[in-house]
C-alpha cells in the first residue's frame, strides 16, 4: 500500500492507495507535534502500518519555523569584513513611501555572527589563504560561546571555489561533531552574496527542527511495524528519502504547496492534459503554477517572510485569497477581499466559532454557492445567519442586497487570482487560454469557473477528491534532484561541447547521489540553460530536451535564447549596438527516478436519485442551479450549468454556458459551450 | 459614465501590476550594474494628457517627475502627429527633467489606432558623456554634466537598432554598451505596459479603462485631501541646511514655510539659498518631487497608490534662482542633496501636528561614489550609491543600513563587482556601529564600505551631503553622526576632498561611512531590554549605555 500524508495549518489529509482502491481520510491537524495527526489519520484510515510499502509525507514544519522563528540557534561564519550581511541585506525597502519600517527579523542574530580571515576571487584564485590554525581557534571559541545547534558558513565567491567553506566545515565537525554545519556551496552555487548567504542560514536554521523531527517520526514509525520506505516532498515537486532531507531541509520548505502541483500533473496526465494551470485555493491563500508540457516551471528564487531562498522551487505565486479572506472597504470606498484572513480560529462567521468579520465563506453561502451542510460531509453546519449578520454593514454601506455585496465580494476576490495567474502566465509569455485550469484546495473548484471565464480558458478540469488533492499529489511525485552551477560560457562554436561537458559532469554526481541515497533506477536527466546577452545581469531559462543538447549548434542555441527574449522583453538582438553576443552562464540539472505509475480503479458511476434544484445569486442575478452528487450517473452523459456538484472534499460550480462531463479516471472535464 | 465598481477594482490594481512588471522587466534586461543590481530605475503609466496614473514602487524621486517630464514633450507635438512606434526622450532639467543622467523615455499606447496613453520609464544612466567620465563633479554649467536630450520625438523603427539616434547617442557616451543596453531595458518595460493595458481595453473596453484612470487619479487626490483635511490649519516652518557648495564653508539653508487651509497645503521656500556655482542644484521637477514624495509619506498610508493625484492639494512657491529653482543652465547633478534638505525640512515643518507619522531626520542623503579607469579602447565606469539609517519614530527604531527615503536603490553584490571590475574590491561592507542618534528609540544604522584599489590611476570622485550638518533627532532624540569619506595612503589619511577627482593607486584604499539616523525621544525612557539588547549586538558600546542611557551592562 500506498500512503500520502499531508498536513496542512489546519487539516491532515491523507490518501491510501491499494489494489482495493483508494482512500481519503481528513482530521484535525496537531500543530505543536505534528506527527500525531499523522498516526491519527492514519488510525482513522484503519491502516496498519506494517502493510505500506511507501508512505510519503508533506509538511509545513520548516515554514512555521522559520514563521515563528523556533529553528535551532545558528551561528553564521563568514568573510573577514562581512560580519553584517545578512543584517544588511540588498538595503532596498518594500514599499517606497514607508517612513516607519524595519527589516525581517534575522535569523541569525549580528552577536552570532563570525569572520574569518580568507578571501577567494571571482575566478576562484585565492587571494588570502586560510589560517588553519588561526580560524580553528577562533571557531572553538566562539561556537563555545552559545548553546548553537547548527552553522552557516558562507563565503565569498565560494561558488566558485568552495575549498574553504569545506576546510572549515571539517575544523567544526571535528571540535563540535553534534553541531549541523551547512555551508553555502552546498545550498545554493551561483553569485549574489547576499541570496546565496540568506540560503544558507535558513538551511542551518531549520536543519536542527526538521532533522528532530523527522528521526522522532521515523522511531515512531518503525517502532509501529513499518518497514517501507519513508520520503519527503520538496518544494521542487519531487521527493527524496527521509534520510536526505535530515541533511538538506532547506529543500522541503514549501512542500505542502508543491505536492498540489506534482499531483495535478499526474491528473492532468491521466486525462490527457499536459498544459495546466493549478488553482489550489484554501482557507488563506491561493497558490497558482503553471504546467507546460506535464513539467512545472521552475523558479531559481523565493523568499519566506521576505528572507530569500536561493533554491530551485516550483513557480507558485500566491495571493492573499481563501474562504477564510476577510472582505472590507478600504478608505477610498473601494471593496476589497483580503489579504487578511479570518484563518482557522475564529474562521467565517459562518463556522460559528466566535467570527464577526465578512468572509469569502461567508459570501458564498449567502450566494447559495455552498450548501449550509455541505462541510465534511455535513459533520460541521453553517450558521446562515451569522453570514447574513457579518456582511450586513457592508451591504448598507454600499447600499447593496445582502446576496449583491456577497456576490461581489466573490468577484474581487476572483480578480486577485485572476491576477496571480497573470503573473505566472502573461508576465513570463505564456498565453492562459492554451492551457487548462485545474481547480483544488477546499475552495478553488467553486471559484474556478469564473476565473476561467475571466481568463478566456476554455477548459477546467477538477480531479477527483479535488480537495485532498496535494495528498495525492505525495504519492504522485518521482524522486527529484536539482542541481545548478554558474558557469560562464561564452555562445560560440566552442560551446556546444562546453555545455554538454560541463551537464556530463553534473549528471554523474547526480547519479551518485541518487545511488547513495538508497535510488537505484537510473534516473531521467533534464537541462535548462541560464542564458542571457553579455552584459546583462538576469538570465532567462532556455530548456533543453535531450535530443537537443545532442543535437545543439551554436545557431539553435541562440535562436533559442532569441526568442525567449523576445517572448519576455518584447524585444531581442536586434541590428543595434548593444548586447549581440550572448553568453551561457549557468547550467540547471534535474535528475528524476520516476515510480513506477499506479493504477486508479475506474470510477463507476451509480447514483440515480433524482436531482435537486436551488436558487444561486450569481454574476448579479438569481440563478436556478442543478444539485448534483459528485457519483451522480447523469454526470457520464454531460450536464449543463448551472449546476453545483457535491464532492466529499469540496463543491464544483458549472457556470450557465458550461458543460461537464466525468470522465473514466473520475475527473470532471468542463468545457465551455460552443456559441 | 458608470463603471461597475467590481470592475473599477479589477482595472485598478490590474493597471498598478503592469507597472510593477514594467519595473521588473527593465532591472532583469539591464546591463549596468547602476540599474540591473542597485535598481536606479522607475516605471509607470500615464495618460494621454501625461498624467501618473498608475507607478512601480521603485525611486520616488523618479516617478514623481513622471507627468512633469512628458508634458513638456506633449507641448511640442500635436497628438495627431504621433505613430505607434514612435517614443519621446526627455532629460533636460531646464525642460521638466531631473538630471541629465535619468533618462525618460515614453511609449505612446495606442488601441485600435486612438491614444490611451503613454508607457513611462526613466533609467539612471552610467555614463552620459560630459566633461568627466561617470561624474563630473567640476562642472560649472549644464553642457559639462552630459548630453542633453531635449523633450524630442523618435521612432523605435527608423531610429534605433542602428538608426540615427541610437548612433547619434552612441557616439556621444563612453560606455555605449552598457548605456544603449539599459535603453532597450527601458523599451522592454513600456513595451510591457503597452501590451497590458492593450490587452485591457481589449477585455473591458477602452471608455472603461479611461474611465478607471481618471478615477484612479481622483482617488488618490481624495485622499490626500481628507488626509490634509484632518490637519489643524495654520502656518508651520521647517529648515534644514545643505553642507555647502563644495567651495566655501557656509552651510546653505533650505528653509519651508507650510501653510494648511481646508483641504490643501502650500509650500512656499521663501528664505531658501540662492543657486550655487557648483552642481547642488535641483531643477524645479525635482523639488516638486521631493515635496511630495514627504507629503505622501507623512499623510497617506502606504497602500494608497501613488499618482498625479498626489501633486494637485499641493501649492508649490519656489524663488526662481533658489538652490531648489535654478536659472539655466546651472549644473544640477547633486540635485538629490537640497531635494533631501527640503524633504527633511517640510518633515519638521509636519512633525508638531502627526507626531505620530513623522520621523526624526535620517542619513537622508545621496551619496553617489563614482571609480572609473581609462583601458585600452574605452572606459570603466562604476557607480555605487549608499544608503544610511533612517530616523527614529514615536514607535519604533529607525531602519538599520536601508536607501535613503528618495531613493530606493539597492546596494551592489560584492560578488557582482568582484566579476565585473579588477581595478578595485571591496575589502570590507557592514553597519557602522553608534553612527545613530540616541533615543527612546534611535535612529538607524549608517553603513560602512571600504575600497582596496587594485591598479594605478584609478578616478574617484562622489557627492554627499551630511559632511558637516548631522541630521536631527526629535522630542528629545540625540543627533546622528556626519558621513565621512576617506582616503588612505599607506595607512594614513589623505588631506584631499572626496569632492574633486582624485587620482588613486594600488593600495590605496578608501572607506566611507554613511550618517545613521537621529533619535526619537528621551534616551533615559528607552526600555532596558533594548539596550541591553543593542550592547549584546555590539551596535552600542557599553561605555554609551551607561553614559547615554544610564543602563548598567
Amino acid at each position: 500500500m500506498r500512503v500520502g500524508v499531508e498536513v496542512g495549518g489546519t487539516f491532515t489529509d491523507l490518501v491510501a492507495v491499494d489494489t482495493a482502491g483508494v482512500r481519503v481520510v481528513k482530521v484535525p491537524s496537531t500543530p505543536h507535534s505534528p506527527e500525531e495527526g499523522v498516526f491519527a489519520a492514519l488510525a482513522a484510515a484503519g491502516i496498519s502500518l506494517d502493510a505500506v510499502d511507501d508512505l510519503v509525507h508533506g509538511s509545513t514544519i520548516a515554514t512555521n519555523a522559520v514563521l515563528e522563528r523556533k529553528g535551532g540557534l545558528t551561528a553564521l561564519v563568514t568573510t573577514i569584513g562581512f560580519r553584517d550581511i545578512l543584517l544588511l541585506r540588498r538595503g532596498d525597502r518594500p514599499q517606497i513611501y514607508q517612513l516607519i519600517y524595519r527589516k525581517p527579523q534575522p535569523i541569525v542574530e549580528r552577536q552570532h555572527s563570525f569572520e574569518v580571515n580568507e578571501r577567494v576571487l571571482a575566478n576562484g584564485s585565492v587571494h588570502v589563504p586560510l589560517d588553519l590554525a588561526a580560524t580553528e581557534q577562533m571557531l572553538r571559541e566562539a561556537l563555545a560561546g552559545a548553546p548553537f545547534q547548527a552553522v552557516a558558513v558562507c563565503l565569498l565567491n565560494a561558488y566558485i571555489n568552495p575549498a574553504h567553506e569545506r576546510a572549515i566545515a571539517v575544523l567544526i565537525r571535528k571540535h563540535f561533531p553534534a553541531l549541523h554545519v551547512t555551508c553555502s556551496h552546498e545550498v545554493a552555487q551561483e553569485f549574489r552574496e547576499y541570496e546565496r548567504a540568506s540560503t544558507t542560514a535558513l538551511s542551518a536554521y531549520v536543519q536542527p527542527v526538521m532533522d528532530r523531527y523527522l528521526g522522532r517520526f521515523d522511531d515512531r514509525l518503525r517502532a509501529e511495524g513499518f518497514k517501507g520506505r519513508f520520503s519527503i516532498m520538496q518544494s521542487n515537486g519531487g521527493r527524496l528519502p527521509a534520510s536526505a532531507i535530515r541533511r538538506n531541509a532547506i529543500t522541503a520548505l514549501f512542500s505542502g504547496p508543491a505536492a498540489g502541483v506534482a499531483g495535478a500533473v499526474r491528473q492532468g496526465v491521466l486525462a490527457g492534459r499536459r498544459n495546466i494551470i493549478t488553482f489550489d485555493m484554501g482557507g488563506t491563500s491561493t497558490d497558482v503554477s503553471l504546467i507546460t508540457d506535464a513539467e512545472p516551471g521552475i523558479a531559481a528564487e523565493t523568499t519566506v517572510d521576505g528572507l530569500p531562498v536561493r533554491t530551485p522551487v516550483i513557480d507558485i505565486s500566491s495571493v492573499g485569497a481563501g474562504g477564510g479572506s476577510i472582505v472590507w472597504r478600504d478608505a477610498g470606498g473601494l471593496l476589497r477581499s483580503g489579504p487578511q484572513s479570518a484563518g482557522a480560529m475564529p474562521g467565517p462567521a459562518c463556522y460559528g466559532r466566535g467570527g464577526r468579520e465578512p468572509t469569502i465563506t461567508d459570501a458564498h453561502l449567502i450566494r447559495g454557492t455552498i450548501p449550509p451542510d455541505s462541510l465534511l460531509g455535513g459533520h460541521m453546519p453553517l450558521d446562515l445567519d451569522a453570514a447574513r449578520a457579518a456582511f450586513g454593514p457592508l451591504a448598507a454601506e454600499f447600499g447593496m442586497s445582502l446576496e449583491q455585496i456577497a456576490d461581489s465580494a466573490i468577484r474581487v476576490a476572483n480578480a486577485n487570482v485572476v491576477r496571480a495567474i497573470q503573473l505566472i502566465s502573461t508576465e513570463t509569455g505564456h498565453d492562459p487560454r492554451d492551457y487548462v485550469l485545474m481547480p483544488f484546495g477546499g475552495a478553488g473548484p467553486l471559484h474556478a469557473g469564473s476565473i476561467a471565464e475571466d481568463l478566456g480558458i476554455p477548459t477546467i478540469v477538477v480531479p477527483p477528491n479535488a480537495g485532498v488533492l496535494s495528498a495525492y499529489g505525495l504519492l504522485a511525485a518521482d524522486f527529484t534532484q536539482f542541481a545548478a552551477v554558474t558557469r560562464k560560457i561564452p555562445l560560440d562554436a566552442n560551446a556546444p561541447s562546453a555545455v554538454r561537458e560541463t551537464f556530463a559532469d553534473m549528471a554523474a554526481k547526480a547519479v551518485e547521489q541518487f545511488r547513495a541515497s538508497g535510488i537505484t533506477a537510473p534516473p531521467t536527466l533534464g537541462c535548462t540553460l541560464n542564458m542571457r546577452f553579455v552584459g546583462q545581469a538576469f538570465e532567462l531559462d532556455v530548456p533543453l530536451s535531450s535530443a537537443d543538447l545532442d543535437a545543439m549548434t551554436e545557431t539553435s542555441l541562440f535562436d533559442a535564447f532569441e526568442r525567449r527574449h523576445q517572448q519576455v522583453y518584447f524585444h531581442s538582438a536586434g541590428s543595434g549596438i548593444a548586447g549581440k553576443k550572448v553568453e551561457v552562464v549557468g547550467l540547471r540539472l534535474r535528475a528524476s527516478a520516476p515510480e513506477p505509475a499506479f493504477d486508479l480503479p475506474v470510477r463507476h458511476l451509480t447514483n440515480q436519485a433524482p436531482l435537486s434544484e436551488r436558487q444561486v445569486f450569481i454574476d448579479g442575478a438569481l440563478r436556478t442551479c442543478t444539485i448534483v452528487p459528485c457519483d451522480h450517473v447523469r454526470l457520464e452523459a454531460g450536464l449543463s450549468g448551472p449546476a453545483l456538484i457535491a464532492d466529499i472534499t469540496s463543491t464544483i460550480y458549472i457556470p450557465p454556458a458550461w458543460q461537464a462531463q466525468m470522465d473514466r479516471n473520475g475527473s470532471l472535464i468542463v468545457h465551455r459551450k460552443e456559441v | 459614465m458608470a463603471v461597475d465598481p467590481v470592475d473599477r477594482a479589477v482595472i485598478t490594481q490590474a493597471l498598478l501590476a503592469a507597472a510593477r512588471e514594467m519595473g521588473t522587466k527593465l532591472v532583469r534586461s539591464a546591463y549596468s550594474t547602476i540599474v540591473r543590481e542597485a535598481r536606479d530605475a522607475s516605471a509607470a503609466i500615464l495618460d494621454r494628457e501625461g498624467n501618473v496614473v498608475a507607478q512601480a514602487e521603485m525611486v520616488p524621486m523618479q516617478l514623481g517627475s513622471m507627468g512633469t517630464t512628458l508634458r513638456p514633450c506633449l507641448a511640442h507635438y500635436r497628438l495627431d502627429e504621433i505613430e505607434e512606434d514612435d517614443f519621446f526622450v526627455n532629460n533636460h532639467p531646464y525642460q521638466g527633467g531631473q538630471h541629465l543622467q535619468d533618462v525618460f523615455i515614453f511609449s505612446p499606447i495606442f488601441v485600435s489606432g486612438r491614444l490611451v496613453g503613454f508607457a513611462g520609464s526613466v533609467a539612471h544612466h552610467l555614463e552620459l558623456g560630459g566633461g568627466g567620465v561617470g561624474l563630473n563633479n567640476a562642472a560649472t554649467d549644464l553642457y559639462q554634466e552630459g548630453l542633453i536630450i531635449p523633450p524630442t520625438k523618435y521612432n523605435r523603427r527608423r531610429d534605433w537598432d542602428g538608426g540615427a539616434f541610437e548612433r547619434l547617442l552612441g557616439a556621444n557616451i563612453r560606455v555605449p554598451e552598457q548605456t544603449l543596453g539599459d535603453f532597450n531595458a527601458q523599451f522592454a518595460a513600456n513595451a510591457t505596459g503597452t501590451e497590458r493595458v492593450r490587452q485591457l481595453c481589449a477585455k473591458h473596453g477602452t471608455d472603461v479603462v479611461e474611465d478607471v484612470m481618471v478615477g484612479l487619479i481622483d482617488y488618490t487626490e481624495s485622499q490626500l485631501r481628507a488626509a490634509i483635511r484632518a490637519l489643524p490649519d495654520g502656518v508651520y516652518y521647517g529648515e534644514d541646511w545643505v553642507d555647502d557648495d563644495g567651495i566655501t564653508d557656509e552651510p546653505l539653508p533650505i528653509r519651508v514655510k507650510v501653510t494648511i487651509a481646508g483641504d490643501t497645503l502650500d509650500v512656499d521656500f521663501a528664505g531658501t539659498a540662492p543657486q550655487v556655482r557648483t552642481n547642488i542644484n535641483s531643477p524645479l521637477a525635482s523639488t516638486g518631487s521631493a515635496v511630495m514624495s514627504c507629503v505622501k509619506g507623512v499623510l497617506l498610508p502606504p497602500e494608497v497608490p501613488c499618482n498625479e493625484g498626489s501633486f494637485r492639494p499641493i501649492t508649490l512657491r519656489v524663488p526662481q534662482g533658489s538652490i531648489l529653482n535654478p536659472n539655466a543652465p546651472a549644473p544640477v547633478r547633486a540635485r538629490m542633496e537640497p531635494c533631501y534638505r527640503a524633504y527633511d525640512a517640510i518633515m519638521k515643518a509636519l512633525a508638531p501636528i502627526v507626531p505620530d507619522r513623522a520621523i526624526a531626520s535620517g542619513f537622508d542623503a545621496t551619496l553617489v561614489a563614482c571609480l572609473s579607469k581609462t583601458i585600452p579602447g574605452g572606459f570603466r565606469v562604476c557607480m555605487e550609491v549608499y544608503g544610511g539609517g533612517f530616523g527614529a519614530s514615536v514607535a519604533a527604531d529607525g531602519a538599520d543600513g536601508i536607501a535613503a527615503p528618495l531613493s530606493n536603490c539597492t546596494n551592489q553584490p560584492v560578488e557582482a563587482l568582484d566579476m565585473e571590475y579588477d581595478f578595485f574590491r571591496i575589502a570590507s561592507y557592514g553597519f557602522e556601529p553608534d553612527s545613530f542618534g540616541h533615543g527612546r528609540y534611535r535612529g538607524g544604522l549608517g553603513q560602512r564600505r571600504e575600497y582596496e584599489v587594485l591598479a594605478d590611476d584609478v578616478q574617484f570622485t562622489l557627492y554627499a551631503d551630511r559632511l558637516r550638518v548631522a541630521p536631527l533627532g526629535l522630542e528629545g532624540g540625540t543627533p546622528a553622526q556626519l558621513t565621512r569619506c576617506e582616503i588612505l595612503r599607506n595607512g594614513s589619511r589623505l588631506n584631499v576632498d572626496p569632492r574633486k577627482v582624485v587620482t588613486l593607486r594600488t593600495g590605496d584604499r578608501i572607506v566611507i561611512a554613511t550618517s545613521g539616523g537621529a533619535g526619537y525621544g528621551n534616551p533615559r525612557e528607552r526600555p532596558s531590554e533594548l539596550v541591553q539588547n543593542d550592547v549584546r549586538q555590539q551596535i552600542v558600546p557599553a561605555s554609551v549605555a551607561r553614559t547615554v542611557y544610564g543602563e548598567v551592562v
